[in-house]
């Protein structure tokens, strides 16, 4: 019972609670950024205290409330892992918002929308119906078509309402597949569908449209011009939405569906691979052309998502933990990344890097914050992200696909190239503006992310075995 | 007891027009609200009129029903009544104005409530004709060149409608033998002995019926008449009027079993579909506020005739709680258009800007009845909408489910543009002193927009006990 109540405050508690923070908010200010801070750092341990029991293979089941037939969540490993990442990277990106967003106005908007996509994305994280999945997918779109649109600048609607509808098309087209699932499962009900499923491969029609999509969520090729577009909202925004949480619900959902509820035909284990290889190569080109900072992690976000479709995809037991794991690890890093430019461009008022240059010298922890967690993202060790890239490039050779494996590799040394360039024109050489570091509590904040990234990857034992169980329990139940 | 509805509202109207008419006019008003009060008391507690009227009725050959289809018309109609007085009150300065507008807001009631509740055909044709009596009117309202142009072209293709109808009806009556709902269902049920002459009557009563919703291609009257009506009209056209008069009766005949025809079905797909497609598409193009919610208003009539087109128990269940939604949504987004009219004096989109930030309420409003019009959950315009894409899931019609999904993304497209041209975005110049609109619009919309969440996060809840067994609607 008490874990049941756990799940439902996870959930329900930042979702209601979102809705009386404008009204704190027009009393008093600071009451309301603590509120915020605190219904998200509720969850976060509210889902830790729940990792103890479903690591012991339990799944706790919640159904809806005078409807006993109807279940409304369920909370695997895979679910509660999840909900850590994005609980535990939410609170420190709201923390960092204290400071970074009071300079600017509708700030009780700004607390209501992240504090309920948040809400959202433990709803979807551990909804046990494809129909309350699709609700809390379109509510972080909702959320997100705010927030990308904050400055209400005519241009940046725009790039709003591009957002907005290429992810409402491709959930709509999600929808479609969850249609079929429907007319051959005959419910919407995961455990339901589970049961009546059981080892039949689901049509490929329907993996079709799912794929749908997971690839406009998680902006994969060709479904990612929204995202660096999106770089026009506030920088933690940027951070929380494009880095951290948003993208990740279209790799989740994938898990969820094809890893830990359906079985796919043989071809899907090949052919999104290649989807990812292609997504990862391109985008990361784009990283090297772009001059503008946030639209270059932008991209190697893009491509980064490719290494975690690769490993949720290559039907090896390592190579999906290795995907899990770094959906952890990229979150971090790349949030810490997203912060860390924000300090940079809300003190120089510049996203241009070329119009950059020598910063270390003045903003010397944010600097090396950047340069922590830019290392995570390479793969280079001994941080977080070069355990996770390790697994998933292994995992794709264990499957079958060392091709495949091999452009990821390259994939991987042009992460390495990109960053590097960008640390460079940005952090060393001469100074062009000399700005002060940004207030401590943004610094505080990316210090965090890049302390993580490098115990990420120090104790990488404790998350690892996690996902390496969530595999398995995954795994176990679908055959 | 239903009757009552009818008679209160005759009464009402009757009893306005005598004198002392300066005392009446003070007090139409207030008549009025009170009587669509009633209404809604009426349609939660059903008992709560009856008086044993209901032996005169049945002695009379007049019976009624009293089904859900018809509360959740009563109900609508109540709602959008209500809406449409409370933005009159605040719209209409003049006091003669106003009485003029109680007099045939109450007048059009009266047709839409008898329609929903009489049991013939026949009947239901004679109480269409008030409603459209009263509307051409309402259209008229302000004696402009626009108005007169609306109405006119809304007069013409009625009367078309109504000789088709009375074509249908003729023709029926014929073949059948009788015009009762009971009659035709029992004759409809035996497929192998339907009749040419019956299907064709049926057919030609479906094409007036088809003009009177606005249905593609038979719409070109309604963006006119929309438009140019005044805004308390335009709520209560869009809301319900057209609804009530075209949609309900398509409604009731599918429920009864007279649209099983393959034929039929078939019609009614394809002219749903096209509806859909052409109302979005031309919405797109629109610069003015209103026009652009009248050619939405068509595209979503074609949802619910495409649920129809399901021919299924589901179907038809979707094709109501569509039109309910239709009818709470649009009137929201038309209060919206009328609170920014009221306090601008324009409805030129163009002109607009970030008026999101002087008027919070109308702003907040207005997303969320966009959003719900769109099927963008947890509104319950979501809901309907799912309804109607399973419906046709199931009856096999995968094509034509697609085809509902996807043109959602037209529905957001236009929505959107609306949200960054008037609401979201950075506040034009010139309108700095812009301010909220008054109580009377903002409350409306306010308790709209609660019925739309409230719906759509209770939508669980209702679905087994409200609209359809569960049986049907399997999770």
């Amino acid at each position: 019972m008490q874990n049941e109540l756990l799940v439902v405050v996870i959930v329900f508690l930042p979702i209601f609670g979102a809705f009386f923070l404008p009204l704190i908010g027009s009393a008093n200010e600071k009451m309301r950024n603590i509120f915020a801070l605190l219904m998200v750092v509720t969850a976060f341990l509210a889902s830790l205290m729940l990792l103890p029991e479903v690591m012991r293979g339990t799944v706790i089941s919640v159904s809806f409330p005078f409807i006993p037939a109807l279940g409304l969540f369920h909370a695997d490993l895979l679910a509660v892992f999840m909900a850590i990442v994005s609980s535990m990277v939410g609170s420190i990106i709201i923390l960092y918002s204290f400071e970074y967003i009071s300079h600017y106005e509708n700030r009780n908007e700004y607390y209501f929308m992240v504090v309920l996509f948040l809400g959202a994305m433990m709803g979807l994280v551990f909804s046990r119906n494809l129909l309350f999945l699709y609700l809390f997918w379109e509510i972080t779109a909702i959320v997100c078509w705010r927030l990308i649109g904050f400055f209400r600048e005519k241009k940046y609607v725009l790039m709003a309402d591009k957002a907005f509808i290429v992810t409402v098309f491709g959930a709509l087209m999600m929808l479609i597949g969850f249609l079929m699932i429907y007319e051959q499962a005959g419910s919407f009900d995961l455990g339901t569908i589970k049961e009546n499923m059981k080892g039949t491969p689901i049509s490929n029609v329907a993996v079709f449209f799912i794929l749908f999509g997971i690839f406009s969520k998680s902006a994969t090729l060709p479904l990612h011009t929204w995202l660096p577009d999106a770089g026009v909202a506030p920088s933690p925004v940027t951070a929380l939405l494009h880095a951290a949480v948003l993208v990740k619900i279209g790799v989740y959902v994938f898990a969820r569906l094809f890893v830990a509820t359906l079985v796919l035909d043989d071809i899907w284990h090949t052919l999104v691979p290649f989807i990812a290889a292609v997504s990862a190569l391109i985008t990361a080109g784009a990283a090297f052309i772009e001059t503008d900072i946030k639209r270059i992690i932008a991209y190697s976000t893009i491509s980064q998502l490719g290494f975690i479709l690769l490993g949720l995809s290559v039907n090896t037991e390592l190579g999906i933990a290795g995907g899990l794991l770094y959906i952890l690890m990229h979150g971090i890093a790349k949030g810490g990344l997203f912060l860390c430019a924000g300090i940079v461009e809300q003190k120089t008022k510049v996203k241009d890097i070329t119009q950059l240059g020598g910063l270390i010298t003045t903003m010397p922890i944010t600097a090396i914050s950047f340069l922590f967690c830019a290392f995570s993202v390479m793969g280079i060790p001994p941080f977080g992200g070069f355990f996770s890239k390790y697994m998933v490039v292994a995992g794709a050779v264990q499957g079958g696909h060392p091709i495949i494996a091999l452009v990821f590799l390259i994939g991987a040394i042009m992460t390495i190239l990109y960053l590097f360039r960008l640390f460079n024109l940005v952090f060393l050489g001469e100074l062009r503006l000399d700005r002060s570091e940004g207030s401590s509590v943004m610094t505080v904040s990316v210090f965090l992310l890049a302390i993580l990234s490098l115990a990420g990857g120090i104790f990488v034992s404790y998350p690892a075995e996690v996902a390496r169980t969530a595999v398995v329990q995954a795994l176990e139940l679908v055959k | 007891m239903t009757l009552l509805l009818i008679i209160f509202f005759l009464a009402a109207v009757l009893i306005i027009n005598l004198p002392p008419k300066a005392f009446f006019k003070k007090i139409a008003f207030w008549l009025a609200l009170f009587l669509l009060l009633l209404q809604l008391v009426f349609v939660f507690l059903p008992r709560s009129l009856w008086t044993g009227l209901n032996t005169l009725c049945s002695s009379n050959n007049f019976s009624m029903v009293q089904d859900s289809l018809s509360m959740v018309m009563l109900l609508s109609i109540a709602i959008v009544g209500l809406v449409a007085l409370l933005v009159a009150k605040a719209h209409i300065k003049s006091e003669n104005k106003l009485f003029n507008f109680v007099c045939l807001l109450l007048l059009c009631c009266i047709g839409m409530n008898g329609m929903v509740v009489v049991t013939d055909l026949f009947t239901l044709y004679l109480f269409l004709e008030i409603v459209a009596a009263a509307v051409y009117i309402m259209i008229v309202f302000e004696k402009n060149q626009n108005a007169y142009e609306g109405a006119f072209k809304y007069f013409i293709l009625s009367a078309i409608a109504t000789t088709l109808m009375l074509a249908g009806v003729g023709l029926t009556l014929s073949t059948v033998g009788a015009l009762s709902f009971t009659a035709l269902q029992i004759y409809f049920a035996n497929t192998a002995q339907i009749s040419a002459g019956a299907t064709i009557g049926v057919l030609l009563f479906m094409a007036g019926l088809f003009i009177k919703s606005g249905l593609v291609p038979f719409h070109g009257w309604l963006p006119d008449a929309y438009q140019a009506a005044p805004n308390p009209v335009s709520i209560l056209l869009a809301g319900i009027v057209t609804k009530s008069s075209g949609v309900y009766a398509l409604v009731r005949l599918g429920m009864l079993g007279v649209l099983v025809p393959e034929s039929l079905k078939t019609l009614l797909l394809a002219f749903g579909a096209a509806t859909i497609l052409i109302g979005a598409l031309a919405a797109l193009w629109q610069k003015d506020f209103k026009r652009m919610l009248a050619y939405s208003s068509i595209s979503q009539v074609g949802y619910i005739v495409l649920s129809l087109g399901a021919g299924t128990l589901l179907g038809y269940a979707g094709a109501i709680f569509h039109m309910f939604n239709h009818a709470i949504l649009k009137s929201l987004l038309f209060v919206n258009s009328a609170a920014v009219e009221s306090r601008t004096g324009t409805r030129d989109m163009d002109a607009m800007g970030g008026f999101a930030a002087k008027m919070p309420w109308t702003g907040a409003t207005s997303v969320i009845g966009a959003l719900s019009i769109s099927g963008i959950p947890p509104f319950s315009g979501f809901w309907s909408k799912l309804v109607i894409v399973i419906a046709l899931w199931k009856a096999g019609l995968h094509y034509y489910a697609a085809f509902a999904i996807l043109a959602s993304l037209l529905t957001l497209s236009y929505m959107l543009y609306m949200q960054r041209k008037v609401f979201f975005g950075k506040l034009i110049e010139g309108y700095d002193d812009l301010r909220e609109a008054g109580f009377l619009y903002i409350l409306p919309s306010v308790i709209l927009a609660l019925i739309t969440i409230g719906l759509g996060i209770g939508f669980p809840f209702i679905v087994g006990t409200m609209l359809m067994p569960v049986a049907i609607f399997n999770w």
